[in-house]
């Protein structure tokens, strides 16, 4: 584009070397700017994670801590059909979490961004309060709801729709809504980044050019949202494949996740290396699935998250 | 008219929805009985039990202090990070397209690449792993477990929530407007105070919310990063539920939401004093 | 315009600012009063770094003993007796001072040198102790612990529930119970149940045995309605589940709420677990610990701990001043006599019995 705006040869190669000049500039201010993230990330961040990849291919120690010596064990454990199947299951439970946030949560981050300003503040306000309070507690007051002769119960028989008490906890469905009422925020605070931020004239634009309302919101709202949609699904995804306390505390324990065998080799199994291990093949498929994920929606020139 | 009617009932509904649990939790809080499944009448005795509790006003110092730190060393890598990252690949693609030094370009972007990648991976696995890996990696380095360990771990993860919402925001941003101020001849400096921070700073802000809210509900990696002489608040109440729930954590919670509330009013009630000078 | 901006860019500064003046503030009013704490004392001084699980003591023997000694207790928690170990050994056996947890990971903290001998003439209580929870297998010669509450897993159930007269672990198979049974979640002690049905011990390192005992698991999953270890007895009170079986603290509390429960000891034999206090190789302030475990040792506040406890009373001299309601709960039955402790075993039956674990999990769904 620049190049064809450059009809004048002397016009284009001056606009080059100003071009050059000011990038220099900025290249060496930038470097400061880029300083302490490379620091901080390559320290903390990429030194203890190669770490974690060492580990899990190293085998552990009699009683505590491991031995320097390789093998490939760990990994080969992985392939038991007991982990695989667990991997699937979390999965599953990550991918329908996932889905029922972003049904629940786009529309909602949408919407939001449409409020005026006052109306924005207060459900920002609304949404950032709960986080205040401990999500332990949280959970527990899902349970004050949800247990046998609990508020629901005594709501549901005093109305006189049901006779006995439902079971309603320690079950797959208590666990999804564990999951998704944990992550929602997530969702919606990405969508509506996105959208607060988007320009409304050009929704009214493609509805004056003769677009449906479907239709404008699919071509132009929907794409420009989509960075937003994507961040919410990789905040959302990612930690609902580790998040295995919600599986213990509403799923009464009986749901086995990735997380909770990853825990249970740190504490109980004392199994170090093979923790590792797990961990980098749910790092490694994360990552795969984020890739995945960017290549369907084609955002990769949008530059989402990862 | 009634397409404006619906959006608000749908957020509406949801937003309530999201409130029961935490009515429950404050309701039950007043609950005479030790166990929160029975009702057995109303009683103030968990608050006092609470108010007696020196650990837990500790652990609650404790958290805030290790938050506010967190928040503001992720504000300072996220923030320059995803502009210095978003700076450096707006040149690349004009470097690209205008003069043909592309090669050590391209190469750098490469490299940013990488490290953007790097600095979100905390929020890509499982805290656990992250929590055992920084005990090991700590004491590899020989730094004492307490506020220092807890702060560098929970950096790395409010590190992602910033760096992110600034980048995603930054990436709708209309670049004319840095431009038109480069050209008329304002400093870096000066145009990122004056043009560029105030156009990303709603996305700051929501990130360190976000940052602020995960630091402090992390029990996670606390647990393994914390020393003997720091406790956080999330690790004292995880390990109290462990040993049953007590009406005194649901009293914590409510004295939580009450502080929280308290503080969002009067600062809505500040404000609005504030815009009210403002326009006489 | 622009000046509206700088306006909101000064709010921000101001607010920034004033959060961190606050927290500077408040960091400094914590360091105050520990100093003023630290003074008071007499020969004792400083901080007694003291790391158990929550809840091990009540608020009133802590605040008694910093007002008795003019030491700061700093209490910090762990979760599991593992992280304690991998805490420990960071520290290569210092920053603590006193240590509390169960049996078998002391066994393993012994073994790797991270305990100190104890002095005994430092203890003037130590008489006091209940022989029966000494000379376990961690410590035969009592010479690196004291002991701090025992308990034996039971069951317990609610006959308004259940038509089942539960006497033994074989009835918890019973399908009349589908649905409707609570565990506590350590693997050991679960899986210890088939193990003790098969009549086998618990810390056998047969695998083929243990294997069979992950089979007869599984035929208890449609039983199972929640595996927990946290107040897994607010599931018995509140008639969420039939029968639990629970460690000793639950079947307390649980009993406390609602004497209507039955215990049952089951006939094929009783697990037991004693929890223990032990200074670590290079505590920084010994003395300070010694003091403590003193302190608990007088029968007069041994009482009050057990009582807030509700494990079993491992200090003879205290279980008379016990009240009458906890009596029954907390003093170790005298009928009941053997129990198997759960014991560190080699690393494949340690394996094996996480993965049977996970595949009764998993079938429990």
């Amino acid at each position: 584009m620049m190049d064809e705006a450059c009809e004048n040869k002397a016009k284009c190669k001056e606009e080059k070397v100003k071009c050059c000049m000011r990038s220099r500039a900025k290249s060496r201010s930038n470097w400061m700017l880029l300083a302490p993230i490379y620091v901080f990330t390559i320290l903390f961040v990429g030194l203890p994670i190669l770490y974690m990849f060492l580990l899990s291919f190293l085998s552990r120690a009699k009683v505590w801590g491991v031995d320097f010596t390789f093998t490939l064990d760990n990994y080969k454990r992985i392939l038991e059909p007991m982990y695989i199947d667990m991997l699937r299951e979390s999965f599953q439970l990550a991918v329908l979490s996932t889905s029922i946030i972003t049904l629940l949560g786009y529309p909602y981050g949408y919407f939001m961004a449409r409020m005026n300003a006052v109306w924005k503040k207060r459900m920002m306000l609304l949404i950032m309060i709960p986080f205040w309070t401990s999500s332990l507690i949280r959970l527990y007051g899902w349970i004050i709801m949800f247990r046998s002769n609990g508020v629901l119960d005594k709501v549901l028989m005093g109305i006189g729709l049901t006779q006995k008490p439902l079971k309603l906890l320690y079950t797959y469905p208590a666990v999804v809504v564990g999951m998704v009422y944990a992550l929602l925020p997530f969702m919606i605070l990405s969508v509506y980044s996105s959208a607060e931020k988007m320009d409304w004239t050009l929704v009214e634009a493609s509805r004056d050019l003769g677009a449906s309302a479907f239709k404008a919101f699919w071509t132009v709202t929907f794409k420009l949202t989509l960075p937003g949609l994507l961040s919410g699904v990789v905040l959302t995804f990612i930690p609902s494949m580790g998040l295995f306390f919600i599986a213990d505390i509403l799923g009464g324990n009986k749901i086995v996740l990735v997380g909770s065998v990853i825990q249970e080799q740190l504490t109980k199994g004392r199994n170090l290396p093979f923790a590792a291990a797990l961990s980098a093949v749910l790092m490694v498929l994360t990552s795969l699935m984020i890739r995945l994920y960017r290549k369907v929606t084609r955002t990769t020139e949008l530059e989402g998250l990862v | 008219m009634k397409t404006r009617k619906w959006p608000f009932i749908y957020v509406g509904v949801i937003t309530v929805i999201t409130y029961i649990p935490i009515i429950m939790t404050v309701i039950y809080s007043f609950n005479v009985s030790k166990l929160t499944s029975v009702w057995e009448g109303f009683s103030l005795k968990w608050y006092e039990e609470l108010f007696r509790d020196r650990d837990l006003k500790e652990a609650l110092m404790n958290s805030l202090i290790l938050a506010a730190l967190s928040c503001s060393c992720a504000v300072l890598i996220g923030t320059t990070g995803a502009l210095g990252m978003y700076r450096a690949k707006r040149q690349s693609v004009a470097g690209g397209r205008t003069a043909g030094t592309l090669g050590v370009k391209a190469g750098g972007g490469r490299l940013n690449d990488v490290i953007a990648y790097v600095a979100m991976l905390p929020i890509m696995i499982p805290e656990i792993i992250l929590g055992m890996v920084f005990l090991s990696i700590f004491s590899l380095m020989g730094l004492p477990f307490g506020m220092v360990t807890l702060v560098i771990a929970h950096t790395t993860f409010c590190v992602p929530y910033v760096y992110s919402m600034v980048k995603a925001r930054l990436v709708g941003l209309d670049k004319s407007l840095e431009e038109a101020a480069l050209d008329l001849g304002a400093s870096p400096v000066r145009v990122f105070f004056d043009i560029t921070l105030p156009q990303i700073m709603p996305a700051i802000l929501s990130g360190v919310m976000l940052a602020f809210a995960m630091s402090f509900d992390d029990v996670v990696i606390s647990i393994f990063v914390t020393g003997p002489k720091v406790n956080t608040l999330p690790v004292k109440i995880y390990t109290k539920l462990k040993t049953g729930v007590t009406p005194e954590i649901n009293a914590l919670a409510t004295v939580m939401l009450s502080i929280t509330v308290t503080l969002i009013l009067a600062s809505s009630v500040v404000g609005k004093i504030r815009v009210r000078n403002v326009y006489k | 315009m622009k000046q509206k901006r700088n306006q909101k860019m000064k709010r921000i500064t101001a607010f920034a600012m004033s959060l961190l003046l606050a927290v500077s503030l408040l960091g400094g009013c914590g360091k105050d009063s520990n100093k003023n704490n630290g003074n008071s004392g007499s020969k004792l001084s400083g901080e007694l770094n003291l790391f158990t699980w929550d809840g091990m003591f009540p608020q009133e023997i802590l605040d008694g003993f910093e007002a008795e000694t003019g030491v700061r207790i700093r209490y910090s928690n762990f979760d599991y007796d593992e992280d304690m170990l991998a805490k420990l050994e960071e520290a290569e056996g210092g920053d603590y001072d006193l240590i509390i947890a169960d049996d078998y990971i002391i066994e393993v903290a012994i073994q790797e040198g991270l305990v100190q001998k104890l002095d005994t003439s430092k203890l003037t209580n130590y008489g006091n102790l209940n022989p029966v929870f000494m000379s376990q297998f961690y410590d035969p010669n009592n010479e690196y612990t004291v002991p701090y509450g025992a308990g034996i897993p039971l069951l317990l159930y609610d006959p308004a529930l259940t038509d089942v007269e539960i006497t033994s672990y074989a009835d918890l198979w019973n399908p009349a119970l589908e649905d409707n049974i609570a565990l506590t979640a350590n693997y050991r002690v679960i899986n210890g149940i088939a193990l003790k049905i098969m009549g086998e011990s618990y810390n056998t390192q047969n695998l083929d045995t243990i294997r069979k005992a992950g089979e007869k698991m599984i035929e208890l999953a449609p039983n199972v309605r929640v595996i927990n270890d946290s107040n897994t007895q607010d599931l018995l009170i509140s008639g969420e589940v039939a029968a639990a079986f629970l460690y000793t603290s639950q079947v307390s509390a649980a009993l406390n709420a609602r004497p209507d429960l039955k215990v049952v000891y089951p006939k094929e034999g009783l697990g037991f677990g004693v929890m223990a206090a032990f200074i670590p190789s290079k505590a920084p302030n010994a003395e300070a610990a010694y003091a403590f475990l003193d302190y608990i040792n007088q029968p007069e506040h041994a009482a009050a701990c057990f009582e807030h406890l509700g494990y079993y009373c491992t200090n003879k001299a205290a279980e008379e001043l016990i009240s009458e309601e906890m009596q029954s709960l907390v003093v170790l039955p005298e009928e009941v006599t053997e129990g198997e402790c759960i014991q560190n075993i080699s690393q494949e039956a340690e394996d094996l019995h996480a993965k049977i674990w996970n595949q009764f999990k998993d079938a429990c769904d």
